[in-house]
Parts: structure tokens; C-alpha cells; sequence
């Protein structure tokens, strides 16, 4: 069944400079459980796709259904862990990742549970009383991922959650996922640079054109779970869908040289 | 440990600035005293330090300096407390909501231009003379510094706190007390100090106008009783007072930001 629905969406951004068509007639479903990955061109509309999703963004057309209801604005139960890590400065780590819960009025006892598994899953247990400025980029990270896990929401919407940290923290935060994954079954969209990134760990793999902002292809992901970056599956599909990133990239790139001439 | 010579250098530093303040007053003193000694200005209107001191040590002494000062801080205190309590989530709503920043904002803006002891006239019609009137001169003088330096802060609120605080359940009333509120609060700070210094010249202006009691008005009266010395010691309470709430209020509260939110 699909939890998540995009019929005939369409987005168009009004500036100065005019108009700009960023996404035409997105029509994608997204299934219970399922781990989607959207790779393409920096700027091909990734983040409005989430954006829209998540309900930051309206489309100028079309339909966003989440669980059957029309999506109407941000919610909690469809979370996002945005590229930064977006912690509240004021707060400490443990105060972070409890907020929500305290917003939702859960018993603190209940909240001081929760808390302190979840940063002991993102080992960070020990910096719990620590303030954000104090602690690393990928620290954030990881305190972010332990804050949207405990709003416990139906959809994880992630954009490039890991594209600013380093390979092990990001290989590190891959086994976190991929657990958290496995032992909830949440849907997850997960918008990603990172061809590899996407092919461990989606279940289908979109690829999404650089011009006219539609999605082009398609890859299932059929390998068994626990899979790693440098499994030779992973990297034959991810070098599939590479080349025609790449064939993307470069026709998009094409386009923009002929209208310059 | 090689964060320790830069600590201890800080310190120093530190230090030798404080040696260099203080030796700097003194030298002032000094000259003051000389110049004084020298005779070239008449003693009632150029009094020598020690009549100051002497003036200062009575004023403490019989208790009329405390008082002065007392009064001024409580009638500040009110007025203050008034326009932060309306101040900051006044600025709080017209950085949120854009048709009250186009009317209400505009009008605060106007408003700002207006040195606030022109009110005075206005507020002894309004209220006679009274505490109410005097109050209403402080308030009109901070308020709207305060609201739009809040203002101003929640409108650079980075997107990402926005973002993040529905989607935490933050919505309603609150996203105001829960993100929005510490969100901008380093602008609130630098409205509240900001607001602090507008009060403080607004009751100084005020108290110069209109006798009553208080430190302004000990400022008056020492013109008008040709008391140098009282006249001088009375602008010594008033930079002390200045300096004290500078170091120890708004000095606390700029650390407390910078340290948490690595900014200000
Ligand atoms: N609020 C907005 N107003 C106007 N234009 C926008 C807005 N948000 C995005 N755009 C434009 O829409 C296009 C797609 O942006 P988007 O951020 O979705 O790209 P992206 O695929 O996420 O790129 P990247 O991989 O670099 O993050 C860009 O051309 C961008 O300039
Ligand atoms: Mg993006």
C-alpha cells in the first residue's frame, strides 16, 4: 500500500529573474516500509520534492497524499532530518533530544527512557549534558538522527543527512539507519549525492533529470540488507545508475551551453 | 599544555589593562587637582576633587544620595520593567506577522524618531505631575528600541529552527515560548540593553525637568543651590550607576549568549 502519493505534482518557483519550473508532473508512490533513494543534479529539485513531502513547500499543481490524507503542512509524524543538523542551540544535547517529547506532554520518566537509548544507539550517551556548540558536526548529526527517532514518525524524510560528515562517521551512521531501518520498518525517503549511498541503502533507487525536473528512472534494489558500500552488487548497480547520472548531468549542462550560444 | 601560555597571555593582558585604566584616572585626578590649585578658575565653578569627595562622602553620609538614587532606580525599574513586559513580545508578533510589521511596525518607527522627553509635555497634561507622567517618559523612551531590536532578531531566525520546531510538535503558542523566544534571544538581550540605556537618559531628561525626587533632580538642585561639588557628585552616582549595570547585568547576559550561541 502507499503511504506516500505524488500525483501530477508540479512546483514553480516565482522570483525576480521570472518564473522557474523546478519539478513537472511527478507522479511517484511510495510503499509501507520502503527505503527510497533520489539521486540527480545538484539542483534538479531534490530538496523541493522533500520540501513538498514534508509540507515546508506547496505544490503549484497536483496532489500530495500521505495515509490516504491530503498534506497540508509540516507534521510530526512525517520527520526530517535536514542536511544540517538544525539542534536548538539554546538547549543541550539531552534537551534536544527530548524536546518533542516534551512538546507531546510525555511523562518525564517516559522521556528520560527513551533519551537515553536512543544516545546510546547513536553512542553519544556519554555527551548527553554536553551544549551543541561543544560537540562536532557528525556529533550533531547523530544527535539529530536520536531527536527524529524519538518523535517515532510514520516517514523519515532525509536530505543529505550525511553529505557534510566524514567516511567513518558516515559508515558509522549507515549502521545506525540501516538497524533503526530493519527494526522499525519506517518509510524512509532519502535524498542523496552519493550514488553508493543510495544503492546500500535503498530498497529502490530514483534518479531525477537535471532540466525539465521529472524522474527518468527507476532501479529496484534487490540485494539482501546489511549491505556495504564497497559490496561488488552495490557498486555494478551504483555504476549503472551512475552513468546515466552522468549522461544527465552532461545533456543538462549541454542545454545550458546552447542557450548561452 | 599549549593552550596555557595564550591564557595565562590573555590574563595578563587583562591585568595590564586594569593597571593602565587605573593609573590613567589618576593622572587625571591629579591634573584636576593641579589645575584647581592653580587658581585660574573660580572654586564655584571649578571645585577641586576633594570638595567632590567631601560632597559625595555628605551625600552618602546623611543618606539623601542613597535615597536620590533609590528613587530614581524605582521609578526606573517600574518604567523599564513595563516596556520590556510589552516590548518583547510586541517585537516577537511583528517579526512574525507581516500585516501587524506593516502597521503597527511603521508606526513604532515613526515613533523612534521622537527624542522621548518630548513626551514630557504631553504626559504632564495627560497624568499631572506625577510618578505616572515621569514613568510614561521612560516607557515611551525604551519601548520602541525594544520592540524593534526583538523584531529585527526573529526576522533572521534562521530557517532551520522554523523548519524544525513543527515538525517537534512545536506549533501555537509553543513554537513562541519554546523556539521563538530563546531563538531570538541574543536580540532580546541587545534590545534589553539597548532599551536599558534609552530609559535610563529619558529619566535623567526628565528628572532635569520636572523636580522631584531623585538623582536627576539632586542634579538641579546643586545648579540652582550654585553647589558645584553636589552638582559633580551627583554626574559620579549617575556613571557609576551606568558602569554597574553595564559590567554586571548586560555583561553577564552577553557572555551567557556568546558562550551558547557562539554568537554576539
Ligand atoms: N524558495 C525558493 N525560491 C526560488 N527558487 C528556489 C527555492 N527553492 C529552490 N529553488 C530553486 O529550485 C531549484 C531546485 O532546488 P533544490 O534545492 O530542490 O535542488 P536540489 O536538487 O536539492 O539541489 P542540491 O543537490 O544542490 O541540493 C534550484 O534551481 C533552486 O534555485
Ligand atoms: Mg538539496
Amino acid at each position: 500500500m502507499a503511504v506516500v502519493e505524488l500525483k501530477k505534482v508540479a512546483k514553480v518557483f516565482a522570483s525576480q529573474a521570472g518564473r522557474l519550473t523546478v519539478l513537472v508532473d511527478i507522479d511517484l508512490e511510495v510503499a509501507d516500509g520502503e527505503f527510497l533513494c533520489v539521486v540527480g543534479p545538484s539542483g534538479c529539485g531534490k530538496s523541493t520534492l522533500l520540501n513538498l513531502i514534508a509540507g515546508f513547500e506547496r505544490p503549484s499543481s497536483g496532489e500530495i497524499v500521505v495515509n490516504g490524507q491530503p498534506v497540508t503542512g509540516p507534521s510530526p509524524s512525517r520527520f526530517v532530518i535536514f542536511q544540517e543538523p538544525a539542534l536548538f542551540p539554546w538547549l543541550n544535547v539531552y534537551q534536544n533530544v527530548v524536546f518533542g517529547l516534551r512538546m507531546a506532554g510525555v511523562d518525564p520518566s517516559e522521556q528520560q527512557d527513551k533519551a537515553h537509548a536512543l544516545l546510546k544507539a547513536v553512542h553519544l550517551s556519554k555527551f548527553a549534558q554536553a551544549w551543541v556548540t561543544e560537540i562536532s558536526g557528525g556529533m550533531k548529526q547523530r544527535v539529530a538522527i536520536a531527536r527524529a527517532l524519538a518523535m517515532d514518525p510514520d516517514i523519515l524524510l532525509m536530505d543529505e543527512p550525511f553529505a557534510a560528515l566524514d567516511a567513518q562517521t558516515r559508515d558509522m551512521l549507515h549502521e545506525v539507519l540501516e538497524e533503526v531501518y530493519q527494526q522499525t520498518s519506517k518509510t524512509i525517503v532519502f535524498v542523496t549525492h552519493n550514488v553508493r549511498e543510495a544503492v546500500r541503502l535503498g530498497s529502490r533507487v530514483i534518479l531525477m533529470s537535471g532540466q525539465e525536473g521529472r524522474i527518468i528512472e527507476q532501479f529496484p534494489v534487490h540485494l539482501p540488507r546489511n549491505r556495504y558500500l564497497e559490496d561488488v552488487e552495490v557498486v555494478t548497480i551504483a555504476s549503472r545508475i551512475r552513468d546515466k547520472l552522468r549522461q544527465e548531468v552532461l545533456r543538462s549542462s549541454g542545454e545550458e551551453g546552447e542557450h548561452a550560444g | 599544555m599549549p593552550a596555557e601560555p595564550e591564557i595565562a597571555g590573555k590574563a595578563a593582558g587583562k591585568w595590564r589593562g586594569r593597571v593602565a585604566r587605573v593609573l590613567f584616572l589618576l593622572a587625571l585626578g591629579i591634573l584636576w587637582e593641579s589645575l584647581s590649585r592653580a587658581g585660574v578658575w573660580n572654586e564655584l565653578i571649578f571645585p577641586a576633587p576633594g570638595a567632590v569627595i567631601r560632597s559625595l562622602a555628605d551625600g552618602i553620609g546623611d543618606g539623601s544620595l542613597p535615597r536620590a538614587v533609590g528613587a530614581s532606580m524605582v521609578r526606573l525599574g517600574i518604567g523599564y520593567s513595563i516596556s520590556l513586559l510589552i516590548g518583547i513580545p510586541a517585537g516577537m508578533l511583528l517579526g512574525r506577522l507581516r500585516l501587524l510589521d506593516d502597521t503597527v511596525g511603521s508606526l513604532a518607527v515613526g515613533l523612534q524618531a521622537l527624542p522621548s522627553i518630548c513626551w514630557l509635555p504631553l504626559a504632564v497634561l495627560w497624568f499631572g505631575l506625577s510618578e505616572s507622567a515621569m514613568q510614561f517618559v521612560i516607557i515611551m523612551g525604551s519601548l520602541m528600541a525594544i520592540t524593534l531590536t526583538v523584531r529585527d532578531g526573529v526576522k533572521t531566525i534562521p530557517t532551520l529552527y522554523l523548519r524544525a520546531a513543527p515538525i517537534l510538535g512545536a506549533t501555537g503558542w509553543r513554537f513562541y515560548r519554546y523556539v521563538l523566544f530563546p531563538a531570538s534571544f541574543p536580540s532580546v538581550m541587545t534590545g534589553a540593553k539597548l532599551g536599558w540605556t534609552f530609559a535610563w537618559r529619558s529619566l535623567m531628561a526628565a528628572e532635569l525637568l520636572y523636580v522631584t525626587t531623585g538623582i536627576g533632580s539632586t542634579l538641579m538642585m546643586g545648579r540652582e543651590l550654585h553647589d558645584m561639588p553636589l552638582v559633580i557628585a551627583a554626574m559620579i552616582a549617575i556613571i557609576v550607576i551606568g558602569l554597574i549595570t553595564d559590567r554586571l547585568v548586560f555583561r553577564l547576559g552577553e557572555d551567557f549568549v556568546h558562550r551558547r550561541w557562539g554568537v554576539g
